[in-house]
């Protein structure tokens, strides 16, 4: 019990870390925030279950009003603003990330970046853009056009999600609750 | 750590978390089924009314939280005036400016306790399914002792890297982070252990 | 303190106890008996003493043979051994799981049952009883090093155990807060158990137990295995043992 209560804590420190750790830059120049990479790592690592409160704990602990989002943001205005779908989404996302990692048997890093593809981007941005729909009050495909340019970044998060969790499982294969 | 809650005590900060949330949730679900102008513009004027009250301190730091949704309304605004729906745009930005400004007021007036408080309440009938109330208080205590001490050990990583490197941190510093919140989690779990675990 | 009396101190025995994980074993052939007031564990980077802590603190199962504390098994019985055994880690901030100074404390006697109030209550009085009252509502990170490790070892205190288990207590302090801190652990009334590369934390122990390569190389008097070990160390030492790759 109380090895499941660390890890889910302090994967949900890591989320907040990682949105909050200041320009991880791409080869390309382009500054990225590695938040939807620790909710991706959430679940690759941690699993589906263990994943999904890691991700829901870090959400509770915005709406209580801790700005763990990344830009310092976080209290329950985020919930009202255009980025709500992602940020409920973010529990979801890392369910199936780390469900996909546990029952597609293939190498860890291999099916930790299908996990982080399928969970941490496509479901991710299914939250995303409904929210985004409506709160600005756009048709659905008017609001993937506004967050289609962050998908190259994200893609990229899940590349990195697949050698990260592939290099954990190298490290600690014990820590590795998704295939331990 | 640091929290969003202001630091102005003003005469929101006396009334008690439940009764705020539930306030707050009803003006929202309100502010979602308002469609006239009148009706977000009365809702905008009250709330900037209620932050003035407070003082110029305190309207500046609910100013302060707004600015991240700019790019959002830089896009409505473009998006209306190609369409020239400028009514429906006004009301869309209106209704989001005003709905997270009114939820950051609840945020700025009611202490962490007081919503751990609140969260703690709500998550009772939980327990029936096996997650007991001091399990997820200690979760959350947990991830405010160790996020100020991850981001520590992350600034203290990319120093590292900062000196024996001209080119910038990039993302490979993620591995190592994961890894300190693997061996930290470890020493945790050994930790709550030692005195009985949970 | 107010505290229900606890039962009555039996000891911790080993008995032909081991350890072994991923095919590599830790310690082995184990057979003591540890009643002193005041023992010393000494040894070596990686002779097995931080495992053997664990051993005895029940935060491990040995893998061979058995330990027992006041006749029972460490670490079956958790919510027993709360009151037998207080473990103060190398590293406070491996230890320190809260963010203030008044719920750390106070993690540890809602464990043993008490409700908010009375752990709070007993908070106070311990924090008062060393003179840091006024620590309660501070945040841990506001605390020093030297003050983090007196934090635990009040949190532990606090518990009122039998038998206090101290890893490489002074690792990393300062002289000055080594002294106060080895004035703390001096004062205890309770058995205390220290683990330890250094020889000097161990003046006026009862008995020291020397580990090596996990079994015990020598134990008995304080002087006589001190000895023992520094004449072994300053070998080791003058052997110009890092250019061996064989070993």
């Amino acid at each position: 019990m109380e090895k499941n209560v660390a890890y889910i804590a302090l994967f949900a420190a890591l989320i907040a870390v990682l949105g909050l750790v200041p320009q991880i830059t791409l080869a390309t120049g382009v500054p990225i925030t590695a938040q939807s990479l620790g909710v991706m790592l959430s679940g690759t690592v941690l699993g589906a279950r263990r994943g999904f409160l890691a991700a829901l704990l870090f959400v509770g602990l915005v709406a209580l009003g801790l700005p763990l989002l990344s830009g310092g943001r976080g209290g329950l205005g985020v919930f009202a603003g255009p980025s709500v779908g992602f940020i409920i989404g973010f529990p979801v996302a890392a369910f199936v990330a780390g469900f996909i990692v546990e029952k597609w048997r293939a190498g860890i890093g291999i099916a930790s970046f299908a996990g982080a593809l399928i969970g941490g981007v496509l479901v991710l941005y299914l939250f995303g853009i409904t929210g985004m729909a409506l709160v600005l009050g756009k048709s659905w495909p008017a609001a993937a056009l506004l967050v289609g340019t962050f998908i190259p970044g994200d893609l990229i998060k899940a590349v990195m999600a697949g050698f990260i969790t592939q290099g954990l499982a190298k490290l600690r294969p014990l820590s590795v609750l998704s295939r331990a | 750590m640091l929290t969003l809650t202001s630091p102005i005590e003003t005469r929101l900060h006396t009334i008690a978390a439940g009764p705020k949330l539930a306030g707050l949730a009803l003006a929202t679900f309100g502010l979602m089924l308002t469609q006239s102008m009148w009706g977000i513009g009365g809702a905008a004027l009250f709330v900037a009314g209620v932050y003035t009250a407070f003082g110029t301190e305190f309207a500046r730091h609910g100013l302060r939280l707004l600015r991240p949704l700019w790019p959002f309304v830089l896009i409505i605004l473009l998006w209306h005036g190609w369409t020239g729906e400028i009514a429906a745009g006004a009301l869309i930005m209106g209704r989001l400016l005003t709905a997270v400004a009114l939820a950051n007021l609840v945020t700025m007036t009611t202490r962490l306790d007081d919503m751990i408080g609140v969260m703690e309440r709500l998550a009772q009938p939980l327990a029936r399914l096996g997650l007991s109330p001091r399990v997820l208080a200690v979760a959350v205590a947990l991830v405010i002792r160790f996020t100020p001490v991850l981001m520590d050990k992350a600034g203290q990583l990319m120093q590292a890297w900062r000196a024996r490197s001209a080119r910038r941190v990039n993302w490979r510093v993620v591995l190592p982070i994961s890894l300190m919140a693997l061996d930290e989690a470890e020493h945790v779990a050994e930790a709550i252990r030692a005195r009985g675990g949970l | 303190m107010s505290q229900p009396p606890s039962p009555p101190f039996a000891g911790i025995s080993l008995e032909q106890a081991g350890y072994a994980i991923a095919g590599r074993t830790i310690l082995s052939d184990l057979t003591l008996s540890l009643t002193e007031q005041r023992i010393g564990v000494i040894g070596r980077n990686g002779s097995g003493k931080s495992t053997f802590l664990r051993l005895v603190s029940g935060l491990i199962s040995p893998t061979a043979g058995q330990v027992r504390v006041a006749g029972l098994d460490p670490a079956k019985d958790r919510k027993a051994m709360l009151r037998q055994l207080g473990i103060l880690f190398q590293n406070p901030d491996h230890q320190i799981i809260f963010p203030t100074v008044g719920e750390e404390m106070a993690f540890g006697l809602r464990q043993q049952g008490l409700d908010k109030a009375e752990a709070d209550s007993q908070v106070r009085a311990v924090l008062a009883a060393h003179g840091r009252a006024h620590w309660e509502k501070e945040p841990v990170t506001a605390l020093s090093q030297g003050q983090r490790h007196l934090l635990c070892l009040l949190s532990v205190l606090a518990m009122g155990p039998n038998t206090i288990l101290l890893d490489e207590p002074f690792a990393g302090l300062d002289l000055p807060t080594q002294t106060r801190l080895s004035r703390s652990l001096a004062a205890l009334t309770q058995q205390v158990i220290t683990i330890t590369h250094d020889p000097a934390a161990l003046q006026g122990y009862d008995r020291v137990i020397w580990l090596e390569a996990g079994r015990v190389r020598a134990d008995g008097p304080v002087e006589a295995t001190v000895a023992a070990f520094r004449a072994e160390m300053d070998r080791l030492g003058a052997a110009d043992a890092d250019t061996d790759l064989t070993h």
